[in-house]
């Protein structure tokens, strides 16, 4: 115990006399968590944050118009500019301004739309009834259709959201159509005015409900993703550093020398580890309190943390896989650039298929099963389930569980390395 | 000194991966409590490979060592809080002071903090460091380095150290403290196991001198009756010529 101790203590002065090395330990993290949540704010935002520029053309100017205008506005997802005119020059510029990005969506609803909606309407009332009636005179009934124009740009998820919005008011302002003609013709029939309004209000309505108490009802932001996701990529970073030092020990005859002393090579690296496992929870630590405090003063989420046992133990779980995996890095490569390079594209590779720059549930099948083998995917998924889903310890164990096996994985990987240079 | 064996070689023989030759072959050695031992021979004669194995750095392909009484196989923790190495490479920590090295080393070794602050303290005193105690060894010369190398091997009193090169690359003054600090030593009964390119230094320190060419004791003596056995040798570096040949070697 006291030679690791001395040892710990010799790792601290050997850290802190390092200044360059520590500011990038910290500045390098908190400058990406920074830097890629501000950049990422927008394509992570849900649609009722983010909204879509839209630019009607009205010839319609009926009721059809009126209600499909009425309905994107009071939507929350789109931004929207109206051009009520019948001539052809708006519906030209409008297009031009789609085609040059100022509006991502273009609709436009052609003269005469109403109308041809009406007569569709009573002609599906008329053959629901057993004899003839006099309504309205009968117009040609072809389709109604409403022109949909994009901007080039437009991501394909994009364009099916704004269209599935766009077909749900389309079938509200139908469905009134039909509910005011199946009026009209009951009060033709009973000689009576009914004075019934179409009801506002949807029959079924879509309620959303906890999956248990625990859930913390907190919604996915960039926040809530980049602050874990970049945490966890710093603390895998540290496997440079760590590298470095167990690769500059080796070479400058310290470690030779250490080991012609009475001290296990397990309390050499459990000195090393303690003290980078520190660094972790600080650069963590920092990390989140960013997150806190600094993001919602950029007009960001503020990230929301509901327990901070669970979240301690899932960071020290992830701090101990990136310290073993530093461990065993450095002692592997025979050289501070074969670590360099290797350290750091690797935790590069391991972090985009764990999900560290763009969440898991959006990679490809093939991807999404590569991602099970990466450390930072367990610790991403473990502070997932600490920050939106509220879980206990109990329920985290799974992650800190697979992040200790690989801890514990890389630690005898390390003596495997350190014996068989031995043997050499 | 006595007669009394302190370190036992029984036929050690080392084999380096993928080399046929071996760099210790079939080698036999006593030496005694409170001698100074030096192993000579030139470059790639095995040297350094022997005193790593002595000292635990490499693993031997076969034979025996017995240090102190106890099987180097068996005892290897206690014979390593026994021994004391000094490496031919300075092995100190460019970004700690001398004291906190030699404070970390020692403490390694157990001593306690009382006793190894007052040593540190005598040590420094003693090979002329003493006012560069809190300074950064990134600082120190050549030679300072050497000596502090020096002092954070033999601050447990160990009964056995092992040299090699203790004075390489540095000046003749720096020489003349190591080597009484080396004399000084062996008066308390210390035992001594050293290797040099430097003849000179061996032939002035050493009570005896064991003379190895590819990995094989080739003989073993006093420097005088080294020199007095080779006919028309005058000097430890003559007898050296005529036993290993002047032929160049690889490292």
């Amino acid at each position: 115990m006291r030679r690791l101790i001395v040892s710990i203590y010799k790792e601290f002065l050997l850290l802190i006399r390092d200044i360059e090395g520590i500011a990038l330990l910290f500045l390098m993290p908190i400058t990406l968590v920074i830097v890629i949540t501000l950049i990422q704010d927008r394509s992570f935002k849900n649609v009722f944050e983010s909204k879509i520029e839209v630019v009607i053309i009205d010839s319609d100017s009926d009721s059809l118009g009126f209600s499909f205008r009425k309905g994107i506005k009071q939507s929350q997802i789109f931004n929207v500019t109206e051009y009520i005119s019948q001539d052809s020059v708006s519906l030209d510029k409008a297009r031009q301004e789609v085609a040059e990005g100022k509006y991502q969506i273009g609709i436009y609803i052609p003269e005469h739309t109403t109308q041809k909606i009406k007569a569709k309407a009573i002609h599906l009332v008329r053959e629901q009834l057993p004899f003839s009636i006099n309504t309205d005179k009968e117009t040609a009934i072809s389709p109604a259709i409403i022109i949909l124009f994009f901007d080039p740009i437009t991501k394909e998820s994009f364009k099916n959201l704004a269209k599935s919005k766009l077909t749900e008011f389309a079938a509200q302002t139908e469905t009134q159509i039909i509910y005011e003609t199946y009026s009209r013709v009951i009060d033709a029939l009973t000689n009576q005015s009914s004075q019934v309004n179409y009801p506002g209000e949807p029959i079924i309505r879509f309620d959303e409900v906890m999956v248990s108490e625990y859930t913390s009802g907190i919604t996915p932001n960039t926040v809530q993703h980049n602050v874990p996701a970049w945490t966890i990529f710093g603390m895998f970073l540290i496997c440079i550093p760590i590298a470095g030092n167990i690769i500059k020990e080796r070479n400058d005859g310290c470690l030779a020398r250490l080991k012609t002393l009475p001290i296990s090579y397990l309390t050499i690296i459990t000195g090393k580890l303690i003290v980078f496992i520190i660094i972790c929870l600080i650069q963590a630590l920092l990390i989140i309190l960013i997150g806190m405090y600094l993001m919602p003063l950029m007009d960001m989420p503020k990230l929301q943390v509901t327990n901070w046992l669970t979240l301690f133990f899932i960071t020290l779980a992830s701090s101990f896989a990136a310290t073993g995996y530093g461990i065993v890095i450095g002692t592997w490569a025979s050289t501070q650039t074969q670590a360099s390079i290797f350290g750091s594209v690797s935790t590069v590779i391991l972090a985009a298929i764990g999900g560290v720059w763009i969440p898991v549930t959006v990679m490809p099948d093939v991807l999404r099963s590569v991602s099970e083998i990466s450390p930072m995917n367990w610790s991403i998924q473990g502070y997932y389930s600490v920050f939106l889903r509220s879980v206990t310890l109990i329920e985290l164990l799974p992650q800190i569980t697979k992040l200790m096996i690989f801890y514990a994985c890389c630690t005898l990987l390390s003596l495997f390395f350190r014996k068989y240079q031995a043997n050499k | 000194m006595t007669n009394s064996n302190i370190l036992e070689i029984h036929n050690l023989t080392k084999y380096y991966k993928g080399k046929v030759e071996p760099a210790v072959d079939n080698l036999s050695l006593n030496i005694f409590k409170g001698e100074i031992f030096g192993l000579l021979g030139p470059n790639g004669a095995g040297k350094t490979t022997t005193i790593s194995i002595l000292c635990s750095l490499l693993k031997p392909s076969s034979g025996k060592i017995i240090v102190a009484g106890l099987d180097l196989n068996h005892h290897l923790n206690e014979i390593k809080s026994r021994i004391g190495v000094v490496a031919q490479d300075i092995a100190l920590y460019d970004k700690l002071t001398a004291y906190e090295n030699l404070y970390y080393f020692g403490r390694l070794y157990n001593v306690d903090k009382h006793t190894l602050n007052h040593k540190i303290d005598f040590f420094l005193d003693r090979l002329r460091l003493k006012n560069y105690k809190n300074q950064k060894i990134r600082n120190f010369s050549g030679g300072m380095k050497r000596r502090i190398n020096l002092i954070a091997g033999v601050l447990h009193d160990p009964e056995i150290i092992f040299l090699d090169e203790p004075t390489a690359g540095i000046d003749v003054q720096t020489r003349s403290v190591i080597r009484d600090f080396l004399l000084e030593l062996k008066s308390k009964d210390t035992t001594l196991i050293y290797t040099s390119h430097l003849i000179d230094d061996a032939q002035k320190l050493c009570d005896r001198i064991g003379i190895i060419d590819y990995g094989k004791l080739i003989t073993i003596g006093s420097p005088g009756q080294l020199i007095e056995e080779q006919m028309d040798c005058n000097s430890l570096e003559d007898v050296l010529l005529v036993l290993t040949g002047r032929n160049l070697r690889e490292e």
